[in-house]
């Protein structure tokens, strides 16, 4: 099986997208039937879950938020190496919201492999203890259950990259994640004391080494580090959202059930997304602002007219 | 000469098992890590648990008797009724000095020599008295010397880091070159050997310890004294081996030389291990006997056998020590002259607190704690950030190589009781997660002349990011800072709630400062010292 390397699937997208451009409607029309920009599936259903129905409402959210983006064969070519980068920072249980839902990452490899992947690895650079925070996080098992590899992060083999931004020149760089053919963005929408909030472009956080000074610009930090990683897909977890005391959180009160995962193409615009979700204004977000002027997406995300969805 | 036929003999097979009992040892050294978020099971402990003189000077200096630790009662009985067996064939150290003894022998092309008793051996029995009597008033410093002890320490903190420094340095150089042949790359068989090595057997990326070098010389000077004398530490210094000497004086099974075989050819004592057989032919110290079945092996005139006889009978060939009692009156007076030495210090007396001897959650007050610390590094071994690391001259001389948190290197986290768990003696009481919650190691502070939202006017926060505590140690307080060209803003400056703050680390070790962190967390606060806590209980002063 020949195996498509990130340069040459550029190569060729570019190549794709300038045939269409010659072509003309035709193949953009295609395109356009191939999945919207964005979808948002709500849950519905009873309220007062109990934590099975949690679960499987997690499960039944990211399927239909991924489907109505046109499924994950538009991103997924067979026989690619897939890399789904959820938030596993801290050494919390899901319940607590500081890390992705387990069920979410779950349900994404498992798409991820039945559309054709050869491989799925998930994997983040915890700020805890990577071996207690992998296990209590509950994405280890679940992750490992689906049929991904588990990648613990190893500080020696980070490479020093050119991010090329505004403020961060060169970052070093967990190559496993750069070499793979896809990069799914799985983040948690969450509090944060000085971002207010992090959801996808602060999850790229979790691919670089010395990330701890980026703290004190981190609005221009972060969108420089999303243009380097050329966001392509992201999965936006907000089943459970962390209102205060973020990022690490630990305290039940602070968590909300919002029975919400959104897809999309658009970074910036599942950020404004996320944002509203936590109660704030887009534009008060240095990252969101930031990442619009780089071109990165849309803080209007309406303007993308969102697929939503009631899900029960 | 029978020729040379392999026959199945007793030191053949004590070899077999000395290897096994090595491999086991390592074995439980290597599983006493985290694993998928769990600890290892109590039974990595099985060699102290096993070890009589962890059991004795425990209960000597702390009145205490860990529970389990009442295995060596085993390791008593079986002395009683064998000898040294222990030290023959179950000790890690004796075998790795074997193995070290044949290896240097071999390199210098030496058969080993007629080794007879020499009188210098009894200066271990008069160390350990020495020992003894600071341990009877209260120290525990003799375990430091054990031999278990002194391996456990010696490959937590020397070997296997080095072990693991050369594994990584090089396979990363490897896998950065990127050398091969055509499309066949040498990083094809070292990144899955590497990869195997890193999450089967290392425990910490990158691990390494303060003063391992000092532990290194250590172990490396007791291993090279085989070149002067076989199992040299065993027979000189040893004070395990010297308490198991001291019970194995009328063991039940016995050397007896059959004088109608014997030829006086001294081959026998070729390759004694414990250079128990004296001069006089036939003549043998029992409590030098590591039951190495050398000897058996080495008659050519099968005369030399063990037999079993009751400790009334009379044992004509076994010879007593003759321990000096002038000497050991001495022994005792140079035990209370090193007590002297090791507790003489202000630290020593609590008159002081050292601010960056922050001990592990759960550790009892500093007294009773070097009471029952073996300084076997199990605890070093197992903590998942390896930021618990082996004091040098941080908890004066009597807490050499005892434990306490270096946050710059690993902070303690917050949701692990791994320390408590594996200690052996139970120096660092085994806590629940939800009581390790409440114990405070220390508090933070802030160098403001250097943390950045005080002392360069920007925003920072990563430490208050990384405060485990649900409601947050640390807390920001709004300030208003003028920059070079004269603009106003407000920056978020950080404060340590001491109520909350339990001395973790954490904000320290992720402090961007790397060479003095800007947040530091000191030993003040401690819950196990009353006297060090200069911060007034509840309710906050916020």
């Amino acid at each position: 099986m020949t195996r498509v390397s990130r340069r040459d699937f550029m190569a060729l997208t570019a190549g794709a997208a300038a045939l269409g451009a010659c072509g003309g409607r035709g193949l953009l029309a295609a395109d356009a039937t191939a999945g919207a920009q964005m979808s948002i599936a709500r849950w519905t259903g009873g309220k007062d879950l109990k934590p099975e129905e949690i679960r499987q409402a997690a499960v039944r959210l990211t399927e239909k938020a991924i489907e109505a983006i046109g499924g994950m064969k538009r991103f997924v070519s067979a026989g690619s190496v897939v890399w789904v980068k959820p938030n596993i920072a801290w050494d919390r249980k899901p319940e607590l919201a500081a890390n992705t839902n387990p069920d979410v990452v779950a349900t994404i490899v498992r798409l991820c492999l039945a559309a054709g992947a050869k491989k799925v690895k998930v994997g983040d650079n915890p700020c805890h203890a990577a071996q207690k925070t992998y296990a209590s996080s509950g994405i280890a098992d679940a992750a490992k259950e689906a049929g991904a590899e588990v990648v613990f992060l190893d500080k020696s083999r980070f490479k020093d990259m050119a991010i090329n931004g505004e403020k961060i020149k060169t970052l070093p760089v967990y190559p496993e994640i750069i070499e793979t053919d896809l990069v799914i963005n799985v983040p948690v929408v969450k509090h944060h004391v000085l971002a207010k909030t992090t959801i996808c472009m602060k999850n790229y956080m979790g691919v670089i080494e010395k990330r701890n000074t980026l703290h004190q610009d981190l609005g221009t930090c972060i969108a420089d580090l999303t243009r380097f990683m050329k966001p392509r897909l992201c999965v936006m977890d907000a089943v459970r959202i962390l209102t205060a005391r973020g990022p690490t959180g630990g305290n039940p009160a602070d968590v909300k059930l919002t029975m919400t995962v959104a897809a999309g193409t658009d970074i910036v615009a599942l950020d404004a997304l996320g944002a509203e979700i936590m109660g704030l204004k887009p534009a008060d977000i240095p990252s969101i602002v930031k990442g619009e002027q780089y071109g990165l997406g849309k803080m209007d995300y309406k303007a993308l007219s969102p697929v939503e969805m009631a899900v029960s | 000469m029978i020729g040379n036929r392999w026959r199945l003999t007793g030191a053949r097979i004590r070899r077999v098992v000395q290897l096994l009992a090595l491999a086991l040892f390592v074995g439980l050294l290597l599983a006493t890590r985290i694993r998928g978020g769990e600890g290892p099971p109590g039974a990595v402990k099985l060699f102290f648990w096993l070890d009589p003189l962890v059991l004795a000077a425990t209960f000597l200096a702390a009145h205490a008797v860990p529970l389990m630790c009442l295995l060596a009662l085993a390791t008593v009985a079986a002395t009683l009724l064998l000898g040294r067996v222990f030290c023959g064939w179950v000790c890690p150290l004796g075998t790795i000095h074997d193995i070290a003894g044949r290896t240097i022998d071999f390199v210098r092309g030496k058969r080993p020599g007629n080794e007879h008793f020499s009188r210098w051996q009894r200066a271990k029995y008069y160390l350990l008295a020495a020992f003894a009597v600071m341990t009877l008033l209260g120290a525990h410093w003799v375990t430091i010397f054990d031999p278990l002890v002194l391996l456990y320490r010696s490959i937590t903190a020397a070997l296997l880091p080095g072990f693991q420094w050369a594994v990584e340095e090089a396979s990363t150089v490897i896998y950065r070159t990127d050398p091969g042949i055509g499309s066949a790359r040498v990083t094809a068989i070292t990144e899955p050997a590497y990869r195997f090595l890193r999450d089967g057997i290392f425990a910490v990326q990158r691990q390494s310890f303060e003063g391992a070098w000092l532990i290194l010389v250590v172990f490396a000077a007791v291993v090279g004294m085989n070149a002067l004398r076989r199992r040299w530490w065993c027979r000189y210094i040893c004070p395990l081996g010297a308490m198991l000497g001291a019970l194995s004086i009328r063991p039940l099974l016995r050397r007896r030389v059959d004088a109608g075989r014997c030829t006086g050819c001294d081959l026998c004592s070729a390759g004694c291990h414990g250079a128990a057989a004296t001069e006089e032919p036939a003549a043998w110290k029992p409590a030098e006997c590591m039951l190495c079945l050398n000897c058996t092996e080495a008659c050519r005139r099968s005369g030399l056998a063990f037999t079993a006889g009751w400790p009334w009978q009379a044992r004509t060939q076994a010879q007593r020590l003759d321990i000096s009692r002038r000497a050991l009156v001495a022994s005792a007076a140079g035990g209370l002259a090193g007590l002297w030495l090791v507790r003489s210090s202000p630290l020593a007396r609590g008159n002081t607190y050292n601010p960056s001897l922050v001990r592990p959650p759960g550790a009892r007050a500093e007294r009773e704690f070097l009471q029952r610390c073996t300084a076997c590094g199990m605890c070093i071994k197992v903590c998942p950030t390896g930021g618990l690391q082996p004091a040098l001259g941080e908890a004066g001389l009597e807490g050499l190589w005892t434990p306490r948190l270096v946050p710059q290197i690993g902070h303690c986290e917050y949701n692990c009781t791994l320390c408590g768990q594996v200690c052996p003696t139970g120096a660092i009481a085994a806590l629940s997660v939800e009581e390790k919650h409440k114990v405070r190691i220390g508090l933070a502070a802030f160098d403001v002349r250097r943390c950045i939202p005080y002392a360069y006017g920007r925003d920072c926060m990563v430490c208050e990011e990384h405060c485990p505590i649900p409601d947050k140690a640390i807390f920001f307080v709004d300030a208003v800072v003028q920059d070079h060209d004269g603009a106003r803003r407000t920056v978020k400056q950080p404060r340590v709630d001491p109520s909350r703050c339990i001395g973790c680390g954490i904000c320290e070790h992720v402090c961007v400062f790397k060479d003095r962190p800007a947040v530091r967390v000191f030993s003040a606060n401690e819950s196990r010292h009353p006297d060090n806590q200069p911060i007034l209980g509840e309710p906050s002063p916020y």
